[in-house]
């Protein structure tokens, strides 16, 4: 069982990206993020999402999708295209919600060679709502993810990305994946390489 | 044997001792239980007589007893003196009491904050609250004040934590168990119903996302100590519950989102609610194996292929999912379980579940028309079975609302806007009215509704402070427990 909690929280950082949020997120997203489909409260379709709950995604031989919104962890925005042009790059998708997620970006980080021109970066899909609050949700995301930062010791680059999972063109649905972690390891011309789901066991894996 | 001041009040009514009634009714301060005989709304609440309703605060960290038929709040309990910062009073089931009034048990689960205040989170967050289970008692023999009080705190007698759905055992079941279930941690636990619980049967189900499978497994507390290592946040897999929707959220690859388990009210049988697979699994509360692996969606088989089982693991083949479902119960007769399936499909599965072997239950009917804003979520029954109740969830800026189904027909019969955020249906202990309570998407309009099951009349409407996510009617009987929180949810 992959299940147990972040050693130094209590795998207690939570962010949200919830359904009852939706509207919240909406507001607040970045143009360039397709989500006006989910704003007048309608849920998706199987079609929508890739046909059943647990879409088959991205593969490897994939063209790696780069439309989509991410900020770095200062809560600026920035462009994936540009993080990925001309570099081989490991992306690692992470939610701050789920412990077993970040337990891994320590592990990956451990066994990442960095040879030549490989790149890790580690990208949290979700953002923070903050409607009670009145906080703005990728501010307050990118302090989360500098929380983790410190905490994990995390020495690569970390980045917010926002998501909307009830519209067909959020980022989770793009990609379609569900299980984080999820690591993508992207070739320099920007082709899918190779697809991890779930905890890896990284001292048997290249990367 | 004490008696209540309501039913000393009544008996000295009756024997004509007016004046001594008189008194009391003229120093409700000192009365347990308010006569309000002879104030105007008497005659709009006195029909609900006998009906004491238990109100988990989610968001005041309370819980209440309410006397419907006065209405006013009998006593209430906050969680806070428990020693919980930031309690969240989350799902509820009231043992059988032929005198609610005089006394009698209830249990509470209890969630962190991460759960419902979700959008809200912060780093600063994440330690406040607490998994509990409590066991509870309301005490209303003292003339002078009533009383809500812990008998048990199950999660530190158990060792496991759970926040979600609780549920007690009827028909084979009753007076023997209760169940809870948590959808972070995906674990059911099962004990007796003493005030020290002892520890029957767990659970836990994990979905294996690249062999597309399953597994439920029984677990084992720890020999040395009798107890589980699943405290508060241990064995958590994501921080906080999935809201509706969220089942499509990226989430721990295992997750599935296990929020309940149902009594079967006829036959020794229980479900595991597996929301993010769309699936139940059907349990033998005999010898605790799984049965059958339900899958409920429009479009997918009946049930899902066991692939082994090996030692207390089953393992079933889950090749997809057409939808997630949210809760799932029997009618109260048992010859129906329901699965309310949401978000990609927003339809009630109708099973034939009278058969002592699950793998021949089928899909007979779907309850349809609910379109794409407005998803299934829970289930409220009726003694007779004549109706099936459903809470139908929307998000903003929709409210949502409740429904009436006609089980000879599959069809919705009425429909009413109670408020905004609708939850769970529950109905009074002669079957007449339904109570329903809405809590404002965790903030706003919140209160409790009472709608007379055959006339549709919206009766009442009380105001309600918690933003209560939750209640129940305290069941008379256990045959009245048959339409309460045991065979749906």
């Amino acid at each position: 069982m992959k299940t147990s909690r972040h050693p130094a929280r209590g795998g207690r950082l939570t962010v949200g990206c919830s359904a009852v949020a939706g509207a919240l997120m909406l507001a607040l997203a970045a143009p360039g993020t397709a989500v006006a489909d989910s704003k007048d409260g309608r849920f998706p379709t199987a079609d929508e999402v890739g046909g059943e709950v647990f879409p088959r995604g991205v593969q490897a031989g994939d063209r790696f999708p780069t439309d989509w919104d991410i900020y770095d962890a200062n809560g600026n925005k920035t462009d994936v295209a540009k993080l990925i042009k001309g570099k081989r790059t490991v992306l690692a998708f992470f939610i701050s919600a789920v412990p077993v997620s970040v337990e891994e970006l320590k592990k990956l980080q451990n066994a990442f060679t960095g040879k030549g021109d490989t790149q890790l970066l580690f990208v949290n899909s979700d953002q923070v709502g903050g409607k009670l609050l009145g906080v703005d949700p990728i501010q307050e995301t990118a302090r989360t993810v500098r929380v983790i930062k410190r905490e994990e010791n995390i020495k690569h680059p970390m980045f917010v990305a926002p998501n909307d999972a009830l519209s067909p063109t959020g980022l989770s649905n793009k990609l379609g994946f569900r299980g984080l972690p999820t690591v993508f390891v992207i070739d320099k011309n920007g082709k899918v390489e190779k697809v991890y789901v779930g905890p890896q066991d990284w001292s048997d894996t290249r990367v | 044997m004490s008696i209540s001041r309501r039913n000393f009040m009544k008996g000295a009514m009756a024997a004509g001792v007016a004046g001594t009634a008189g008194s009391f009714a003229m120093n409700p301060a000192m009365a347990a239980v308010h006569d309000a005989t002879g104030e105007r709304q008497h005659d709009l609440f006195k029909q609900f007589k006998g009906n004491v309703i238990l109100l988990p605060g989610k968001y005041s960290g309370s819980v209440s007893a309410l006397d419907l038929s006065v209405p006013e709040t009998l006593a209430w309990y906050n969680f806070g003196l428990a020693g919980i910062d930031m309690p969240i009073p989350h799902h509820i089931a009231a043992l059988p009491s032929e005198d609610p009034y005089q006394g009698f048990d209830f249990y509470q689960t209890m969630q962190p904050p991460a759960a419902p205040y979700v959008n809200e989170n912060s780093p600063e967050w994440r330690d406040r609250g607490a998994f509990k289970m409590f066991k509870m008692r309301y005490d209303g023999s003292d003339k002078q004040q009533n009383k809500i009080s812990v008998v048990n705190d199950i999660s530190e007698t158990t060792g496991m934590a759970l926040g979600v759905h609780v549920s007690i055992g009827v028909g084979p079941n009753a007076n023997k168990y209760v169940a809870f279930a948590d959808g972070q941690k995906d674990m059911v636990l099962i004990t007796d119903l003493g005030d020290t619980p002892k520890i029957v049967k767990a659970f836990r189900v994990d979905y294996d996302p690249v062999a597309r499978q399953v597994n439920v497994s029984h677990v084992f507390p720890d020999q040395s100590t009798g107890k589980f290592d699943f405290i508060d946040r241990k064995g958590m897999k994501t921080s906080h519950e999935a809201m509706l929707g969220e089942e499509l959220m990226p989430a721990d690859p295992t997750a599935v989102f296990v929020d309940a388990f149902t009594w079967h009210p006829e036959l020794p049988l229980g479900a595991i609610l597996i929301r993010r697979l769309g699936c139940c699994a059907i349990v033998d509360t005999n010898t605790w194996e799984v049965k059958a692996m339900l899958s409920t969606g429009k479009g997918a088989p009946d049930n899902f292929p066991l692939v082994k089982q090996q030692g207390y693991t089953w393992t079933y083949s889950v090749p997809s999912v057409l939808t997630p479902l949210h809760e799932a119960g029997f009618m109260t007769s048992g010859e129906y379980f329901l699965a309310c399936n949401n978000v990609l499909q927003n339809n009630i599965a109708v099973y034939r579940s009278e058969d002592p072997d699950p793998m021949k239950w089928k899909k007979e009917a779907f309850v349809e028309g609910f379109g794409r804003k407005y998803l299934p979520l829970h289930m409220g029954n009726v003694p007779d079975s004549r109706w099936a109740f459903f809470t139908i969830w929307a998000r903003k800026p929709h409210h949502g609302y409740i429904c009436k189904v006609d089980p000879k027909t599959w069809k919705v019969v009425a429909k009413w806007h109670t408020g905004p955020d609708p939850h769970t249906c529950d109905c009074t202990v002669d079957g007449q009215f339904i109570t329903t309570v809405y809590s404002g998407h965790q903030a706003g309009q919140s209160g409790m509704v009472v709608i007379h099951a055959d006339t549709d009349e919206i009766v009442a409407r009380l105001p309600n402070p918690g933003g209560m996510h939750d209640h129940v009617v305290v069941p008379e009987s256990w045959e009245g427990l048959k339409s309460s929180r045991s065979t749906s949810v």
